[in-house]
């Protein structure tokens, strides 16, 4: 089984965000990188499967040169081998680019399973990895918990709202975004980091890829970013009335659907 | 009782017995051997060294087969030589841990050495080569004086025989081995030693050339030899490795060794087993006194430090150094390994110089590194140190909240110290408290500080847990930062990060220098407002600040200025570990008993109304375990809020004044 797993590297989660100059993007100096956290998720089921089935994971990501790092992150926790598309202006695409960037990257691959986490921890659209789908005319379902191999192809747990689940049978190949939290991740290990130095990561330039693959092309964008502020945080108390009962009935509700804590 | 004194009385003639008596006692020797008898006699021998060899070169074999200890230097000696003379010569270890078995012993060992010379002039006289005459004035006086030596070490084997066998304490007995209780070889042994013994003191008391002196002569002969091969068969090995074991220990307690090149993991299979570790392995004595101070073995774990090492033991027998079988498998459990709290008890007091947690932790980076060793809660605190730099998987936004609600200056290299937060002064409420009570102390005495903007966790955990990744990610990202703000001084209020710090950082580079709070805290004790308010304070040493750093006093003379200094049982050297080291206390819920509850108990039967704590982990582990243990637990202070209460104390009757003034 050929598994690709697109990741992508995200500032960290406690990095102290400030906005740029132009308002445009946050000020990346000072600002440490890490894996988008529903990628590794992503990342952990297709290590999984590539256990339980045998077969390849090859992980790609698509950024400066720092992105490198986090591919050799994914490479020393199992995965087998990585493709760098090298951008320095990768925010200059929307991602409808960026999906037409790694969708070009792996087409010649033709895994069997393409895995992308939900959204990314920064931006939050949730589009790369279904309209990479599109764009490979793939079967795709999104927010998957669980994967499961059948004869026919691939069995997959998705979740709903409120509490609900959706059971789906996908043929292969087929591209799914994963959901976090349902799997426990794997630390790395000295032993991963160290095997990890000769596993290869081809890199490749945009420029080498569009070169590559006439029949992309990225054209304008279709999604822009107007203007990134911080969060206006306020804090309020509410006063849960009533009966001691009713009170705590009133608090579990609140706990379970909105922190959802429960 | 004594067969190897009967015959001898029985056999003397009363005017021999009166002769000898009159002489002072001289040593009867057999006179003339035959030929026959010196060629039986070099049979024997040849075949008492043969036997003793078939062992013994197997055991050699393996441990000079293993692997070298990289990084190992013979010297200084100073040491080295030190610990000899101390732990070997002077038997200081033994006798201190159990001084009435551990005298035994030592008269045991002393009358081997006083035997040296009485034994080759024995086997020589065999041959008609005896070279020490016993009525001459050098041989009267050194028989008499290994004489002495034979009564002492008769009384002291005769007592360690009831002992092992009558007395029966546990911690010798093999308990986990159906049919190994206690090994029956000891008896042999000390039944020999005994013959030894007796046959030399009745010497004295038969006649020269006779016949009860020759019988006697073969009596101690033939125990002789049989000793010999028994010895590398049995725990009597030790009589051979463990003075060359404490002669050529790393050095520091718990020192745990560097990695080296790319395929060094920590302790995986027989490939990785050291030298050290196998001489370690091969010395152990089974005396069970790792045991009998481990916290893990005391609460009903799987844990039991004396049957690492003779795991380790057992795999070198069964599979050698060069195999390549995992460690964590027939022999010694990953369960067990883990269930280490790393308090080091077993290393402190092994008297025959194992090194258990550079095994134990060894055994634990084998598992980690390649990783083997899957748990929940080590995965998630694994991800949590990646992740967020810090143990408790907390936002580094936290910190900042704190450090800003606190007005704790940034240090910024004008301050004389950085103050050192740790993962439990910054994100933990009980450790933050502990902090701005110190934090009071300093700005009491004027002292300037500061905090480092950013901190990451000192590794501590992952470095006891076996995850060198992260340890090392970790201190190098911290030795980088203290570098660049020049940090030159530390102070912590964790025993767990300034170990850290001062001894395993240096891995990586060299770290400023660091000290506890406690030491802080008694130097400038004369400078605090101290009142004696005679209230019971008992004091816990915590394993990092006694064991690992010789810190038993400071945090004492702390509260002994603020109350009536109590002792639990065990304390000092002896402490009892409160179950938080080694990364256990992020390691979800134990098996057995826990060890927190077992030493609040203790602490609480002490009858002090204040329990004195000098590092954080301690005092979240017993603040748990005394809110589970029952109705008005005693208070819980660090003896930085011990200290800080005396300066509010003494400012309260002041500002109380002034209005009436």
């Amino acid at each position: 089984m050929k598994i690709i797993v697109a990741i992508k590297q995200v500032p960290e989660r406690d990095a102290r965000i400030r906005i740029d100059a132009a308002a445009k993007w946050i000020d990346l100096q000072d600002v440490e990188f890490m894996m988008n956290e529903s990628d590794a998720y992503a990342l952990e089921e297709a290590l999984q499967l590539k256990e339980a089935h045998g077969g390849e994971v090859v992980v790609v990501s698509a950024g400066p040169e720092r992105v490198g790092q986090t591919i050799r992150e994914a490479l020393a926790k199992g995965a087998d081998r990585g493709i760098h598309i090298e951008s320095d202006d990768l925010a200059s695409y929307d991602a409808l680019g960026v999906a037409k960037l790694l969708a070009a990257a792996v087409e010649d691959e033709e895994a069997d399973l393409i895995l992308t986490g939900l959204q990314s921890d920064d931006l939050g659209l949730g589009q790369t990895g279904v309209i990479m789908a599109e764009l490979l005319k793939l079967p795709h379902a999104s927010l998957i918990l669980k994967i499961e191999k059948t004869d026919k192809g691939i069995k997959v747990l998705r979740e709903l709202e409120d509490g609900w689940f959706q059971h789906l049978e996908l043929p292969m190949p087929a591209l799914l975004t994963i959901q976090s939290g349902n799997t426990k991740l794997r630390y790395a290990t000295l032993m991963g980091i160290k095997r990890a130095k000769t596993k290869e990561v081809r890199r490749i330039t945009v420029n080498d890829l569009l070169t590559a693959n006439p029949e992309v092309k990225i054209g304008d964008r279709v999604l822009d970013l107007e203007k990134v502020m911080l969060p206006n945080k306020q804090r309020t108390t509410q006063m849960l009335g009533g009966s001691p009962a009713e009170a705590a009935a009133a608090l579990v509700e609140k706990l379970q659907f909105e922190v959802r804590a429960l | 009782m004594m067969p190897g004194w009967m015959p001898g009385s029985i056999a003397a003639p009363p005017s021999a017995l009166c002769a000898s008596l009159a002489g002072l006692g001289v040593l009867a020797e057999p006179g003339h051997f035959s030929l026959v008898e010196k060629l039986l006699l070099v049979a024997l021998v040849v075949a008492s060294a043969w036997l003793f060899w078939k062992r013994f070169g197997v055991v050699l074999k393996k441990i000079l087969e293993s692997r070298k200890d990289p990084g190992f230097k013979l010297f200084p000696l100073g040491k080295r030589v030190w610990d000899f003379f101390w732990e070997v010569l002077c038997q200081a270890k033994v006798i201190r841990e159990r001084p009435l078995p551990g005298l035994a012993h030592a008269f045991v060992f002393w009358s081997f050495l006083a035997f040296a010379l009485v034994t080759m002039n024995h086997l020589a006289v065999g041959m008609g080569l005896g070279f020490l005459d016993p009525a001459g004035a050098f041989g009267r006086l050194y028989f008499w004086f290994a004489g002495a030596f034979a009564i002492a070490c008769a009384i002291s084997i005769g007592g360690l025989f009831v002992r092992r066998f009558i007395v029966r304490p546990v911690w010798l007995s093999r308990p986990a081995l159906p049919g190994h209780e206690i090994s029956p070889e000891s008896g042999i042994i000390a039944g020999l030693i005994f013959l030894l013994m007796a046959t030399y003191l009745a010497s004295f008391w038969v006649a020269d050339d006779s016949l009860a002196a020759r019988a006697l002569w073969w009596v101690h002969t033939l125990s002789l030899l049989v000793f010999l091969p028994l010895v590398p068969h049995t725990k009597h090995l030790h009589l051979i490795l463990s003075p060359f074991t404490i002669f050529l220990s790393r050095g520091g307690f718990s020192q745990i060794p560097a990695l080296v090149g790319d395929e060094d993991f920590g302790l995986v299979t027989g490939k990785d087993l050291t030298q050290l570790v196998s001489l370690q392995a091969y010395s152990c004595v089974e005396c069970g006194r790792c045991t009998e101070h481990c916290p893990a073995a005391n609460t009903g774990k799987s844990l039991n430090p004396k049957e690492i090492v003779l795991g380790v033991r057992s795999y070198l027998n069964e599979y050698g150094p060069t195999a390549e079988e995992l460690l964590l498998g027939k022999y010694n459990s990953q369960e067990a390994a883990f269930q280490c709290t790393t308090c080091g008890a077993c290393e402190f007091q092994c008297p025959v110089g194992i090194e258990h947690l550079p095994i134990i932790v060894g055994l634990r980076r084998g598992a980690v590194n390649t990783g083997e060793w899957e748990d929940a809660h080590g995965s998630k605190l694994f991800l949590a140190m990646e992740r967020n730099s810090n143990a408790l998987g907390m936002s580094a936004m936290e910190r900042d909240k704190f450090v800003q609600k606190q007005e704790l200056p940034i240090f910024d290299g004008s301050q004389e110290y950085c103050l050192w937060l740790g993962c439990m002064g910054g994100y933990d409420p009980k450790g933050r408290e502990i902090i701005s009570s110190f934090v009071e102390v300093m700005r009491y005495l004027g002292t300037s500080y500061g905090v480092m903007r950013k901190e990451k966790c000192t590794g501590d955990p992952a470095r006891r847990l076996g995850n060198d990744l992260v340890f090392q990610q970790l201190a190098e990202s911290n030795l980088e930062a203290m570098s660049q703000q020049k940090v030159k001084k530390i102070i912590s209020i964790c025993p767990h990060c300034v170990r850290t710090i001062q001894e395993d950082w240096k891995e990586f580079g060299a770290p400023p220098e660091i000290e506890h709070h406690s030491e802080f805290l008694a130097r400038h004790k004369d400078r605090l407002p101290y009142t004696n308010t005679g209230e019971k304070i008992v004091y816990h040493d915590p394993c990092y600040l006694g064991r690992y750093r010789n810190v038993y006093d400071e945090p004492r003379s702390v509260i002994a200025a603020a109350g009536t200094l109590v002792e639990a049982e065990r304390n000092r050297e002896r402490s009892f570990c409160c179950g938080a080291g080694g990364g256990l206390a992020f390691l979800g819920e134990e098996t057995g008993k826990r060890v927190s509850s077992v030493r609040a108990q203790e602490l609480v039967a002490t009858g002090a109304t204040t329990i004195g704590a000098a590092c954080p982990f301690c005092n979240t582990m017993f603040r748990d375990a005394l809110a589970a243990g029952g109705e008005n637990p005693p208070r819980l202070l660090d003896i930085a809020q011990i200290a800080a209460n005396q300066i509010k104390s003494a400012q309260l009757p002041q500002s109380a004044a002034k209005p009436q003034a």
